[in-house]
């Protein structure tokens, strides 16, 4: 294909390359090529020549040794029997000798390879029964396994009629609770119809029934009027005055019915009526004027107060590093239910557990105390805050795992708007609870915190 | 596709004389042994043709050295049995005298320089595992792969016989070109006196489509020095403006390499 497209220009250099491989063939290969063929005929020859020469020599050699043998023997011979022709009749016999020689042994071998193979054919006539035998077996096999094929292949057809018949009978079943369906509608629609059927009855029936009473009172007025006057032209006039009667009675009762309304409400009655304040729902709650007890809780200025939940029972928290409970059940008398000390400074916030059982204070030495309140027993002391406790914002105490938590906020501002160092801190596992205590450690609310705020 | 007979033709014919010389060193006897002369074809390998040559010697050499492995030597430089005769002898093409005067010999291997090819399996691996080679530059392996093992072993007869027929019915299947009648790459070595031979990918075509000629081909691997390269293959100097694909399909030798001596 290459030298089919090459343009007519393209040959110059095709043309050139063949010359110059022409002319290489010429100089490399033409002049020499005769006359290696010739040295190597020569060589042959030389080569056949020599290995003739070498075989020749040898069989001279031979020849010579055997004449020389005959010679010796022909001297003997001559001495002895005198025939010259015994040698070679020897000879002869010798050669003969051999040739017999040789053809028994091959006689033997035949006989040896007779042997080898009447065995052989004996094993192989054993192998074919053997084959054979298998070749039966597996017929049998075969046919076995013909015949299950055959009954397999029935019972899948058995089957698959089996299947036919169920579909139909699904399909059979299947039209007829369509059909119990459609059936099913239809008794609702109906129902639906009578039942609405039978609801106008029933309003017709009341509103006759109505009508009907109606005109039976209207009967028996008539009748009870007419009872009076006897005659046509009052009857009349007494249906006339029963009209002007009953717009009367219901035009007196409306005015009766406005009169009372605006006395109720119109404002210039109830500025008139100033003495009556119990009745006046506007001034229902007032502002206490009066302290119904007072008394010097601390030595110093007091920082919290904290009512408990369940008692009549006030906790008061103090610079004079004290916190104090009071009971104010007796009216306008107080009396000191004990002081619980333990702080080192002032106490800034205080707050009861939700049970009322125990308390818990924060002091300004940067620690968290709790105590009974029942026994002013100091229980725990927790003193991870490291800032300067101000307030509480709110303590809640205990909870389901029975751990406080507590945090700094700063002083006003919301929990989460505190700094990141002094978040939300977790104390975490306050104290084993106190035994007495124990089961009010245990808060029912969902969520308690215990915080406080610092600086 | 290659059919350029006369051609191909005139390249499976091309032959060297060669007188092959026992080494003086190892003849053991009085008499040295008469050297051997020899046509042995171009494409061929040393060790396809050598083995009347070493019958010839074997005589004259020591009994000990008998199943030596034989090598070849030009000058004192031994050749090695894997490149075809006739590159090695464009390669040494200056020195030469017809005929090609070798000395043989059965000692001292030279281990650095030769590999050892202990028969004549050894260089039918080499040679087909050459012919893949260029058919995965060709086709990218497509022909070769999908030729049946007697396809591979007709290959090798045909070289080995120096049947010119029977060789071609096969090689011309690898030298069948695709729908863009050009192969992907050329299969070539650059050998340049003793070093190492050059193979890099260059593709049959320029980039703008056109057939690239061998003057284009010897830019494109001597940049400016093209000009001044002097390529020599088969043992003759192919004109410059013959086209590179051409060259592949015609003047590669039977490994399917276009093998080009380069002097400067």
């Amino acid at each position: 294909m290459a030298a089919s497209t090459t343009p007519v220009d393209g040959q110059f250099w095709r043309s050139t390359l063949i010359l110059r491989l022409q002319n290489r063939n010429k100089s490399e290969s033409y002049a020499f090529k005769d006359l290696i063929a010739f040295h190597n005929r020569l060589f042959e020859s030389s080569n056949a020549l020599r290995a003739e020469n070498l075989q020749l020599s040898v069989q001279n050699e031979k020849l010579r040794l055997e004449h020389s043998a005959s010679t010796d023997k022909a001297s003997s011979d001559n001495s002895g029997n005198g025939s010259s022709k015994s040698p070679n009749r020897n000879e002869k016999v010798q050669v003969l000798e051999q040739k017999l020689l040789s053809l028994q042994e091959e006689l033997t071998e035949m006989h040896r390879r007779k042997g080898e193979n009447a065995q052989q054919l004996v094993d192989l006539n054993l192998k074919l029964q053997e084959k054979e035998r298998q070749l039966q077996s597996k017929e049998a096999s075969f046919s076995e396994c013909q015949a299950e094929n055959s009954s397999l292949k029935r019972d899948i057809q058995d089957y698959q009629t089996n299947i036919k018949k169920l579909e139909n009978l699904n399909q059979i079943i299947r039209d007829e609770y369509q059909a119990n369906q459609l059936a099913f509608a239809a008794l609702e629609e109906k129902l639906r119809k009578t039942q609405d059927e039978n609801r106008l009855l029933v309003e017709r029936l009341v509103r006759y029934k109505s009508k009907d009473a109606d005109k039976m009172n209207e009967d028996n007025e008539n009748f009870l009027s007419g009872g009076s006057h006897n005659t046509t032209s009052s009857l009349l006039h007494t249906i006339d005055g029963l009209f002007s009667r009953k717009k009367q009675a219901k035009v007196q009762k409306e005015l009766e019915d406005a009169a009372k309304e605006s006395r109720a409400v119109s404002p210039e009655s109830t500025f008139g009526d100033r003495g009556d304040l119990g009745a006046n729902p506007f001034f229902a709650s007032n502002v206490p004027s009066k302290a119904i007890s007072k008394f010097e809780a601390h030595d110093q200025e007091i920082n919290a107060v904290k009512w408990s939940s369940l008692e009549r029972l006030v906790a008061t928290g103090g610079a004079d590093r004290k916190v104090k409970l009071w009971d104010i059940s007796k009216g306008g008398q107080h009396e000191s239910k004990g002081v619980l000390v333990g702080s080192n400074a002032a106490v800034m916030s205080i707050d009861f557990d939700s049970t009322g059982s125990l308390i818990l204070g924060a002091s300004n030495d940067f620690a968290t105390r709790v105590w009974t309140v029942s026994d002013h027993r100091l229980r725990v002391i927790s003193s991870e805050h490291s800032g300067n406790l101000r307030t509480f914002l709110c303590v809640e105490m205990g909870e389901r795992e029975k751990r406080a938590r507590g945090g700094f906020i700063s002083r006003r501002f919301p929990l989460r708007a505190a700094p990141a160092g002094a978040a939300t801190r977790c104390w975490s596992q306050l104290s084993p609870p106190p035994a007495a205590a124990g089961s009010s450690w245990v808060c029912r609310r969902r969520q308690s915190y215990v915080l406080s705020s610092v600086r | 596709m290659a059919n350029d007979r006369e051609v191909l033709r005139e390249i499976w014919d091309g032959r060297v004389p060669v007188c092959f010389q026992l080494d003086s060193s190892e003849v053991n006897g009085l008499q040295a042994p008469d050297p051997y002369y020899l046509m042995v074809p171009r494409l061929s390998y040393f060790p396809l043709v050598t083995d009347k040559v070493r019958r010839h010697f074997q005589r004259y050499i020591h009994p000990d050295k008998h199943d030596a492995e034989m090598w070849v030597d030009f000058n004192g430089q031994p050749l090695k049995w894997h490149y075809p005769i006739g590159v090695l002898f464009d390669l040494h093409i200056p020195e030469i005298s017809l005929p090609w005067c070798l000395t043989i010999h059965f000692d001292k291997f030279p281990e650095a320089e030769l590999l050892h090819c202990s028969s004549r399996e050894a260089v039918e691996s080499y040679f087909m595992s050459c012919i893949k080679e260029a058919d995965v530059l060709k086709h990218r392996s497509q022909v070769v792969s999908n030729m049946q093992k007697k396809d591979h072993n007709q290959l090798w007869l045909g070289l080995q016989n120096d049947k010119f027929d029977q060789f071609w019915a096969v090689n011309r299947k690898l030298m069948e070109v695709g729908s863009d009648e050009t192969f992907k790459y050329i299969p070539f070595r650059l050998y340049q006196g003793d070093e190492p031979f050059i193979q890099r990918l260059v593709k049959p075509v320029t980039e703008e489509g056109q057939r690239k000629t061998l003057f284009q081909f010897l830019q494109e691997i001597y940049a400016e020095n093209a000009s001044k390269v002097k390529v020599t293959t088969h043992g003759v100097e192919p004109p410059s403006d013959t086209p590179l694909q051409w060259m592949s399909e015609h003047l590669s030798y039977p490994d399917n390499f276009l093998h080009l001596c380069v002097a400067f």
